[in-house]
């Protein structure tokens, strides 16, 4: 596996480029989930704070707006726990080059759950990184400099 | 996809692991925590929120701990949605408009404070026992000295084509502020022609911010030439940052007056220790943190004599009478705003 990783470079090296675009990201992922985790993101309602502060004038749709009210809100914890498990994930796997075709979709729905729940000063960003999820994910990042490609090698299909 | 759901499973199932390790390591300390619920600007690290905790835990053997809530105007939202599970002992920073609406949208604790030896302009706010006031101030538009060849004196001068885009406004439905600027505006002009005006000022407006903070962060950044804040607010840029550029406008109408209050809820846990923290903001003590590291009026008397908040307080007009409307003309109002406001976007 660990042979396939590096060979991935000499047989896919058209996508190196991506494939650092992947680890930074993945490692903006990291940097992100590890202050929630040290910080208080976790025990004090933040999150909640920050959704009752924007939903008012967010451009989310009103059945969003409805369900984050009565279901999110209440129920910030597990929503916390959630997003910070999605941030792990997709940090890890970008940074390991492991199911990002997947995960990549996951960020995606990630991002656009938090341009509906943040304030206009992140909007610009959070659109940014859906388009790089987007190009991550169609593309196949994960088969250059990732663990992706010894299972692309073994059984194609559109996961790796 | 077996892959991608056990690589999600392992992520969630290890953070589920290393947070309850963590909460292990952390419980378990032995002493009672007031759980204080209060505004970022109060609880933030250069709020009067951590010196009153400082001063409390001195004493109290416990531990104090702050909620932070962005805006006083979000607070009651959140207890609302979130009730008990919130586990405040203490609400701070409530103002007038909001009373009604918390008297009626949750239960609270009597408070028995006797007599306290309030000025003659915050007595009309202790009407209510079950919320007393920790402050006060006045509010107008603040500016920048010498940025403009003539600054405002009157409602009608903010209709100055100087100051078209150039006034940061808050939004009266989240900001406890942009609720007393609507207010002001009625009461001094009158309903009809206070609602025309402010349908005028909407093209005025550079943006209607959520939170006094994001409208003060406008100014700040030069992006706004006027924004409706404390009549205290060029102290703090006076005292923290030495910056005496700054001035609060006079105007011909009196000022509107904002009052801080706090209030124990009914559900409470350690409601004893919430009492005394009570106690001690309305301490002398307590009362000289929160002037001077809130900025706004303390509403003991002897605390402020002798300094430029003393200084001020004989300066500025508020408005004669401070009524608690009910929660009833607030909605109206909010109503009036918002269709006006919907108007000025189509």
């Amino acid at each position: 596996m660990l042979v396939a990783f590096f060979e991935s470079v000499k047989y896919v090296g058209h996508l190196l480029p991506i494939s650092f675009l992947r680890i930074f990201l993945g490692y903006f992922y990291l940097q992100q989930a590890l202050i929630k985790y040290r910080g208080d993101f976790l025990t004090r309602p933040r999150l909640a704070d920050q959704m009752a502060e924007w939903l008012p004038a967010s451009l989310a749709p009103n059945w969003f707006k409805v369900f984050a009210s009565s279901q999110m809100i209440p129920n910030w914890q597990t929503v916390a726990f959630i997003i910070l498990g999605l941030e792990f994930a997709v940090a890890i796997s970008y940074i390991a080059g492991y199911v990002v075709r997947p995960i990549a979709l996951m960020g995606i729905i990630l991002c656009v759950l938090m341009l509906f729940i943040s304030g206009p000063q992140s909007e610009d960003l959070y659109k940014t990184f859906i388009a790089i999820h987007l190009i991550l994910g169609w593309v196949g990042a994960g088969r250059c400099l990732g663990f992706d490609y010894y299972f692309f090698k073994r059984r194609r299909g559109i996961w790796w | 996809m077996r892959h991608f759901v056990l690589f999600l499973a392992v992520i969630f199932f290890g953070l589920f692991l290393a947070v309850l390790n963590r909460s292990d390591s952390q419980s378990g300390s032995g002493v009672p925590t007031l759980r204080v619920f209060g505004y970022a600007s109060f609880t933030g690290k250069w709020g009067a929120g951590p010196l009153l905790k400082n001063e409390f835990e001195k004493s109290c053997n416990c531990k104090v701990e702050f909620i932070e809530g962005s805006d006083s105007g979000i607070l009651l939202q959140r207890l609302k949605i979130e009730g008990e599970s919130l586990g405040a002992d203490l609400l701070i920073g409530l103002d007038q408009f909001d009373l009604a609406k918390a008297t009626s949208e949750q239960s609270w604790r009597k408070l028995s404070l006797g007599e306290l030896n309030v000025y003659e302009s915050v007595k009309p706010a202790l009407v209510n026992s079950y919320f007393v006031p920790y402050d006060w101030g006045t509010l107008t538009f603040v500016a920048r000295k010498n940025e403009s060849a003539k600054l405002p004196e009157s409602l009608d001068d903010l209709l100055e084509s100087e100051w078209t885009r150039k006034i940061a406004l808050e939004d009266p439905r989240t900001s406890s502020p942009g609720m007393q600027f609507l207010n002001w505006v009625v009461r001094s002009k009158g309903e009809q022609e206070g609602f025309e005006f402010i349908k005028k000022m909407m093209s005025q407006v550079h943006s209607f911010a959520p939170t006094w903070s994001a409208a003060y962060g406008l100014f700040t950044n030069k992006q706004a030439k006027l924004v409706y804040s404390y009549s205290t607010s060029p102290l703090y840029h006076k005292f923290e940052e030495k910056n005496d550029d700054y001035i609060s406008l006079k105007f011909k109408e009196p000022l509107a007056v904002q009052f801080e209050f706090m209030g124990i809820p009914e559900f409470c846990r350690n409601c004893d220790l919430a009492e005394k923290f009570v106690n001690l903001m309305l301490s002398p003590q307590g009362q000289k943190i929160i002037m001077e590291k809130n900025y706004m009026f303390p509403v003991m008397k002897g605390v402020a004599e002798n300094t430029e908040f003393a200084a001020l307080m004989e300066e500025v007009q508020p408005m004669d009478q401070v009524e608690i409307p009910s929660s009833a003309e607030v909605d109206r109002l909010l109503k009036k705003w918002t269709e006006l406001r919907r108007g000025d976007i189509n």
